[in-house]
């Protein structure tokens, strides 16, 4: 009877999500033995988590943290937090969970992160990280290590190459400082390795998805994403992307789709609505709407190698989707429709994420023309549910489906 | 007067240098290499986001993007822009202008538009911010040279350096002297020289702010205030108060507005507008186009020029790009204490990361330090005007000021 219900679902579940839940489970029990023995660091999305993970320093993610917050729909409750010691509604869902968290860790999902003893942002991904860590610096108590890696026009210069390597230098010294710790070239290399390793068994599983029917909708990526975002270097998450991979060949071999009837395919930009991630993906699910692939998930696949290390760092963190200009977005869609033979687009304006999200109705437009697929845009928040208009976004987006009819 | 008025007035040295056929490279914030603008023989004049604009944003931003951007698209679509040759960007300060950069480059593709991409470096300690940005200046000067077709000339430069340092040297004295004598010269008309001078740096406009020095200087001579102002404006120049020699202040209320790109004359007005309050009340801003703009430091003459413009910039006090919160907020906590504040104005942009994320902060130091806060969200529209107005009224009432 089970299995029958299981089979009328129009949407197939991944066996490998057995797994990941056990990983992240384990992940998070490290985080707090890290933070017990003092050497726990909380670390942006596009921070090059190789180097504090070579050198023995445990990391937690506030932005991963904020999807938890956000997916229990506790999103208002705990922003809320932040609200009250004076935050305003208008900044960051990400920032105002994590700092709201912080403030009443009690009323908040798994009492917060644990207790970090250094905070290194990133601002690869945006300029806000900066800001929202230093209050996150003055809650805890724990320093702030920033590294800058300037927005990228075209090609990186040298002198911009040299200048993000110095912040590496100092980043090393900080977490030898900070930490007791010091970073062997043959730790580098070993979490190096895993690194690519992870990401290119990663990159595999996205890539897959160019095939009818695709093998992973979006809700299966932004799950799948969550070791490869948090525990690049580690030896823990290559079993799952290996057992990742093989289920998704394996669907690809046998011609099953994520969703059981797909009709449509189309691309996601911008973070998911964390608190609605199932009901909006599954409800399309429903009407044969797949996304084989999306602008985020795809934002961590450099891998660091060749003989220069740290040059390899330098290029692949300053090179991420959001350090770069409008055009460079727009390239990207235009390719990934192409590759991936997508319909359409959907593009979700996050009211928390500037960075992300103004230059979204430009980008449209551009992409409409250049591909001649329709998008949409819908607007909304990925965690703070109180700003995301469920009827309005389901009337835009049945007007892009009309489209297809 | 009307807001709108005292923006005119202050424009009116940017409108004569328009009619004259001088040739102008808007910029918009704060921290722009003027000198270097003015070497390619360009006038540099700044960008300010003002009311009463039509809105046109809604084609390429939406609703969420910071309400200064918003007005800055609205004059470009509604054509209100003055008439100029280039408009320099910032790039790395804050996500709303990095991103409006780029969606201008699209919108507007016949606009000649430029970018000074800043390192943030706070908490480093090495040269390697400083060696990034000079490079960055250089390239700047040379996509200018070849775009506009306007060489970077020695005489222009050392002209220019000269220009601003006076304007620096006097603003600063004056800044100081309000600190210990705020009736010697309003604020309103403290912010209108100094936005006349960032709207126009030019000779006329940097001769009056030093006439107005100099009789700003006398008047205090005579009250034998030089000394205490000296060792205010040596503290403020130093972004060190600890050795502020202790002064009494005259009697009345003394109150700092903070916050970030917000216009003086903004604040001023609204001071105004309020019923038997005068801006003598404002003892100090640390706004963006007010005290950050002012006390960055002179550059040395002598030095390599894109160096030089280099460390200036990024010794300019007050940037969250530059100094670290706690850094500032201990220094908030300070200047507080050795200027007698009574209360502050917490200024907050709409949609506007920095000025929302700092306030929480600010108000804990202001509470640390004893001091009474109220915040007030603003656009640049002033579009709530009457209720900010009534929010500072019962602000000052609740100092015992009325």
């Amino acid at each position: 009877m089970t299995e029958m219900k299981k089979e009328e679902k129009v949407y197939r579940q991944l066996e490998s999500n057995k797994l990941l839940q056990q990983i992240m489970f384990q992940n998070m029990l490290m985080g707090h033995q890290a933070s017990e023995e003092n050497r726990l660091a909380w670390v942006t999305s596009g921070f090059p988590v190789e180097i504090p993970v070579a050198m023995d320093v445990g990391v937690s993610y506030p932005e991963q943290y904020g999807a938890i917050v956000g997916s229990q729909k506790v999103g208002p409750e705990v922003c809320g937090y932040a609200e009250d010691i004076g935050y305003s509604q208008e900044l960051c869902s990400y920032a105002r969970a994590s700092i709201g968290s912080v403030e009443n860790p009690d009323n908040s999902p798994m009492e917060g992160l644990p207790k970090p003893q250094a905070l290194l942002a990133g601002n690869n991904i945006c300029g806000t990280v900066l800001r929202w860590y230093d209050a996150i610096s003055e809650q805890t108590g724990a320093p702030v290590f920033l590294f800058d890696t300037p927005p990228i026009e075209d090609e990186q210069p040298d002198h911009h190459k040299e200048y993000v390597r110095r912040g590496i230098e100092r980043l090393v010294a900080f977490l030898g400082t900070t930490f007791n710790k010091t970073l062997t070239d043959e730790r580098m290399q070993e979490v190096a390795d895993l690194s690519s390793k992870a990401l290119g068994l990663w990159t595999k599983s996205l890539t897959a998805c160019k095939t009818s029917p695709s093998p992973l909708n979006c809700a299966d990526r932004f799950l799948a994403m969550g070791p490869v975002v948090s525990m690049r270097g580690t030896e823990l998450i290559i079993d799952f992307y290996q057992s990742l991979l093989d289920e998704v060949e394996m669907r690809v071999k046998e011609g099953l789709g994520a969703i059981r009837d797909e009709k449509i395919r189309l691309l996601w930009d911008n973070i998911p609505p964390w608190h609605s991630i199932f009901k909006f993906f599954n409800g399309l699910a429903k009407r044969g709407v797949v996304f084989p692939a999306d602008t985020y998930t795809h934002a961590w696949s450099g891998k660091i190698e060749g003989d220069d290390l740290f040059g390899s760092v330098v290029s692949i963190y300053s090179n991420v989707y959001l350090n770069k200009g409008l055009n460079a977005k727009i390239d990207k869609m235009c390719k990934m429709i192409k590759d991936y033979n997508l319909d359409g687009f959907v593009m979700f304006s996050v009211r928390s994420c500037k960075r992300y999200s103004l230059g979204q109705l430009v980008s449209k437009e551009i992409v409409a023309e250049r591909t001649g697929v329709p998008g949409v845009v819908i607007e909304g928040d990925m965690v703070d549910s109180r700003v995301y208009n469920e009827a309005q976004i389901q009337t835009r987006v049945d007007a892009l489906l009309e489209m297809f009819m | 007067m009307s807001y709108e008025g005292v923006l005119e007035q202050s424009d009116s040295g940017l409108r004569e240098l328009v009619e004259a056929g001088e040739e102008i490279i808007g910029y918009i914030y704060p921290h722009t290499p003027l000198e270097l603008i003015l070497a390619h023989g360009f006038t540099p004049s700044l960008m300010r986001a003002i009311p009463g604009i039509t809105s046109g944003f809604e084609e390429s931003l939406q609703t969420f993007a910071c309400s200064y951007i918003r007005n800055l698209y609205n004059q470009r679509t509604n054509e209100q822009l003055p008439p100029i040759s280039g408009l320099l960007f910032p790039g790395n300060t804050c996500d709303s202008l990095q991103n409006l950069t780029d969606i201008w480059k699209v919108r507007f593709s016949e606009d000649r538009v430029f970018r000074l991409t800043y390192p943030v470096t706070r908490y480093a300690n090495d040269d390697s911010a400083e060696i990034y940005l000079t490079k960055e200046l250089e390239i700047l000067s040379s996509t200018i040279e070849s775009t506009l077709d306007r060489p970077f000339t020695t005489d222009n430069y050392e002209r220019a350096v000269s220009l601003i340092r006076e304007f620096r040297l006097d603003a600063q004295f004056l800044y100081a002297a309000r600190v210990v004598d705020p009736e010697v010269l309003s604020y309103t008309e403290l912010a209108r020289l100094v936005r006349s001078f960032l709207s126009a740096p030019v000779t006329s406009v940097g001769s009056e702010i030093h006439r107005v020095t100099l009789l700003v200087k006398e008047k205090l001579k005579s009250k034998g205030l030089l000394g205490i102002i000296d060792s205010i404006l040596s503290g403020l120049q130093k972004k060190d108060l600890s050795k502020v020699n202790s002064f009494k202040p005259p009697s009345g209320p003394r109150l700092l507005v903070v916050g970030g790109m917000v216009e003086p004359q903004a604040i001023a007005t609204i001071i105004n507008g309020i019923d038997s309050v005068d801006d003598s009340i404002l003892i100090l801003d640390l706004l963006s186009f007010g005290f950050k703009s002012v006390f960055a430091p002179p550059i040395n003459r002598s030095g390599n020029p894109f160096e030089e413009m280099a460390k200036s910039i990024l010794a300019a006090p007050g940037e969250p790009t530059q100094e670290g919160l706690r850094y500032r907020m201990d220094f908030l906590k300070d200047l507080v204490k050795a200027l007698h504040i009574d209360g502050l104005i917490i200024c907050e942009q709409s949609f506007c990361d920095p000025d929302q994320f700092e306030a929480p902060s600010i108000e804990k130091a202001a509470s640390a330090a004893g001091i009474r806060t109220v915040r007030i969200p603003l656009d640049p529209e002033l579009s709530d005007r009457a209720r900010i107005e009534v929010k500072i009224q019962t602000f000052l009432e609740s100092l015992g000021i009325s």
